[in-house]
């Protein structure tokens, strides 16, 4: 009797640790579409740094290092955060054994060298980096060491993001360009791309996890979902009957003016609160705005409030903020953000273009119409540059004519555009004196300098509210706010971490 | 009739000559740039000109007007900056869905226009020729994107009988796909049924009074016979004619519908490459889709000469 009892509760407790474990660990299996805003230019992701392009392809393939969820640099392919000499300019990189590519092969520094020497070449981001870098080398089979002509920090950061990424492939497919065939080691490989119809990734069996818990982009990338199909919906009206009608698992992009609408559909919504920031580039360079005193007079003039609302609507869908970064980033520093005013000053943006001896030259904002914000944002600020007595001259263009215009500074003034909030600061756009609007001041490369060649966390930190200051100083750009972001997800799709950039390993399907 | 042929012929392949020109002109005189779409919004520009460089952008444009000619005089269109794949193979592979949504939509708008365009004729003046016409005014008047919105809120949202966009996942069998192209076949045929149907009417209005139908009423004929097999026969040119325009409007009309719809066929191509300043494959779907349209108009009026012999060039 004693036995029967002791099998029983033996068995008993194996049903119970099963039945725990079931629930604690979803069950693999299931495919999910995910609607895209269109068709990638790209899966080299070495080549672009469109979102589009990152969202896609960080599935297939991998860096040394990736992002946590607090948006620190943390180990991915690399074997642990590097070894940094006293001077700072030596990196030395452990990689992790037992790697391999969605082909079999196993990753060896011989791969990760070439990848980073392709990236230095191809990529924007590399070529700009390589200018820092003296020597790349792979002393053995799982080390790699890079030697800078000047401390760095930004380095960990560019070899973590997933656009214009310094990703890793085997070093036979190094050699082509354009990418012809995608192998990577990312957590999917890609099975079959039909271009405008879908992007078919599957689950790569041979995939060598990282031990522990998932830690945003990083930690252990579980392969639940059997397939992931990125199809590309390039209207968004269509994208958002899709989320209505449960098309689609995930539904990225949506127009935010549709939330209510999607709350009553078979997907529900989910904001990114804060996605990114609207910004008004200023051309220092030539032009009106290259006088310091019509940019701050600008600066003075504008008036976030109603640009904000025109743009998004509801106060729900954005955060009236000067700082570069939002309250609860490392990054936010309230610096200088005084000159940030929610309603604007007319009577100063009056008194400075009379200092700064405007004759009514026409002021030419480059907007487009690909995103609708832009355009109602150009329109309201429009109306308040010319209430201070500007001559505004709108020119609405569509996308790839104004990043071709944007280039040449003879044809503009002001641009708008849009940015998530990128985990290293100095990767922004208007950081790099040769990026359309071309910033290039003392005050800039002084506070710029102390903040890239310092190392130290913790000391950087304190070092941007310096590149803040002369942000606002300069006016090389202004901030209009904080906006979030909607995408609409089916209730079923489980473990999916509202992001930036969505990625699906962690995600699960629910009966 | 072989002199008339030639004739056409020789007009076709100088209308092509001119096609061929303005486009490559317009295209690259065009703002945008194909290197700058590629590289993304964080480029510079030292990076955009060296990928135009690699592109062979930067050569003189009569040098790249002069390649290209020889290209397309060899059957070559050139090769997809984004795709990475010959433009005729690009088209090709998108030539499927937008023969079978043209054929669908054209079906769909014959099927509409013919019979309320005879019936509209027949009962002229009636309520049922007053809410005709009005109806093929409103559809006439409205975009098919709009349109196409319409039935995806109602068909594919609140009804559920279809998806709301694409073309099927990578198994999706034939009979699948073609599911799929129900929905946009009936917002185009439905906007392009209307032309179809104000000219059957018209037309049919004009032989309905003439002597040889009276002749046949009064010989006794049934009236079914007397509208159908007289009547609407002799009516039939001016209704062919606009078939076929608008057979050729449709594959054009196809670029907004199969955007709406997420249709990857030649008219989504078309409009991913003008975003995307796709050089190459722009230049080809217009000039096939410009030689389409050449070829149905010579198509209709060869079938003139059969309908009619009677009809000289």
């Amino acid at each position: 009797m004693r036995k029967i009892l002791r099998y029983t509760l033996v068995a008993l407790l194996t049903l119970s640790c099963v039945s725990v474990s079931a629930q604690s660990e979803p069950a693999k299996g299931g495919i999910i579409n995910v609607a895209m805003i269109g068709e990638p230019p790209t899966l080299d992701p070495m080549v672009s740094t469109a979102d589009l392009v990152g969202t896609i392809t960080q599935h297939i393939f991998e860096t040394l290092y990736t992002f946590n969820g607090k948006s620190q640099v943390i180990p991915l392919l690399a074997n642990a955060m590097p070894t940094l000499s006293d001077d700072g300019k030596t990196y030395v990189i452990p990689l992790r054994h037992g790697v391999t590519f969605h082909n079999g092969q196993p990753m060896t520094a011989k791969d990760v060298l070439a990848s980073l020497q392709r990236w230095e070449k191809i990529s924007s981001r590399g070529r700009q980096t390589a200018e820092k870098i003296t020597e790349l080398s792979a002393p053995d089979d799982y080390t790699i060491k890079i030697v800078l002509n000047q401390p760095y920090a930004p380095m960990l950061a560019l070899l973590s993001l997933n656009n214009s990424a310094a990703v890793i492939m085997p070093e036979a497919q190094t050699t082509e360009s354009p990418l012809t065939t995608f192998i990577g080691t990312g957590p999917y490989q890609l099975k079959s791309h039909q271009p405008d119809r879908f992007i078919q990734l599957v689950r790569f069996v041979g995939y060598h996890n990282l031990e522990g818990a998932p830690d945003g982009y990083g930690g252990a990338r579980k392969q639940y979902l059997d397939e992931i199909r990125f199809v590309p919906v390039t209207d968004p009206n269509t994208r958002v009957e899709g989320a209505i009608s449960g098309q689609f698992e995930y539904v990225d992009s949506l127009p935010v003016e549709s939330f209510n609408k999607i709350q009553g559909g078979k997907d529900k919504p989910v904001l990114l609160k804060p996605y990114g920031w609207p910004v008004f580039v200023m051309n220092t360079k030539q032009g009106v705005a290259s006088n310091i005193l019509i940019r701050k007079a600008i600066q003075a003039a504008l008036a976030p409030q109603d640009m904000m609302t025109a743009a998004f609507g509801s106060p729900e869908f954005f955060t009236l903020d000067g700082a570069m970064y939002p309250k609860g980033n490392i990054w936010h520093t309230e610096e200088d953000t005084s000159l940030y005013r929610s309603m604007g000053d007319t009577a100063k943006a009056q008194q400075l273009l009379k200092q700064a001896n405007y004759q009514g030259q026409p002021l030419r904002i480059l907007t487009s119409r690909q995103y609708e914000f832009h355009y109602k944002l150009a329109q309201v600020a429009q109306a308040y540059l010319e209430a201070a007595g500007f001559k505004v001259q709108l020119d609405v263009q569509e996308w790839a004519s104004l990043t071709q215009n944007r280039a040449n500074p003879a044809r503009w003034d002001m641009y708008i555009s849009h940015s998530p909030f990128l985990p290293e600061p100095s990767l922004t756009g208007i950081m790099s004196d040769t990026s359309p609007g071309w910033w290039s001041t003392d005050k800039k490369h002084a506070a710029l300098q102390a903040f890239n060649s310092e190392t130290d966390p913790q000391k950087r930190i304190a070092l941007w509210a310096n590149v803040q200051k002369a942000i606002y100083e300069d006016v090389p750009m202004f901030k209009v706010g904080n906006f979030n972001a909607l995408a609409a997800q089916s209730p079923r799709l489980q473990g999916v971490t509202p992001a930036p950039w969505p990625y699906f390993w962690n995600a699960y399907l629910t009966q | 009739m072989i002199r008339s042929t030639l004739h056409r012929l020789f007009g076709m392949a100088v209308v092509m000559a001119i096609v061929i020109s303005l486009v490559f002109l317009i295209v690259h005189i065009t703002p945008g740039d194909p290197a700058a779409v590629m590289l993304g919004p964080d480029a510079t520009g030292a990076d955009i000109a060296a990928l135009r460089d690699q592109m062979g952008l930067n050569a003189p444009l009569w040098q790249q007007f002069f390649h290209y000619i020889i290209g397309v005089l060899h059957g070559d269109l050139g090769r997809s900056i984004f795709l990475n794949i010959p433009v005729t193979e690009a088209l090709w592979q998108r030539a499927e869905p937008t023969f079978f949504l043209t054929l669908m939509a054209l079906l769909v708008a014959t099927l509409i226009a013919l019979p309320v365009g005879i019936l509209s004729a027949y009962y002229r003046g009636s309520w049922f020729d007053q809410i005709a016409t009005s109806v093929a005014m409103l559809s006439a008047s409205i975009p098919s994107f709009w349109l196409g919105l319409l039935f995806i809120q109602f068909f594919a949202v609140k009804l559920g009988w279809f998806d709301t966009s694409g073309y099927g996942g990578p198994t999706a069998t034939f009979g699948e796909r073609m599911n799929h192209l129900l929905l946009p076949a009936l917002s185009l045929g439905a906007v392009c049924s209307a032309l179809i149907m104000r000219f059957t009417r018209a037309s049919m209005l004009d032989v309905l009074n003439d002597d040889y139908v009276r002749t046949a009423r009064a010989k006794g004929m049934s009236e079914y016979r007397v509208v159908v097999k007289h009547a609407f026969k002799n009516a039939l040119i001016p209704v062919v004619t606009v078939i076929g325009l608008t057979a050729a409007l449709l594959i054009s009309g196809a670029i907004v519908t199969e955007t709406v719809f997420g249709i990857p066929g030649v008219g989504s191509l078309t409009v991913s490459a003008v975003l995307r300043r796709d050089y190459p494959v722009i230049q080809g779907t217009l000039l096939v889709i410009s030689g389409l349209y050449v070829l149905m108009n010579f198509a209709v009026d060869m079938l003139y000469l059969w309908i009619d012999p009677r009809v000289r060039y």
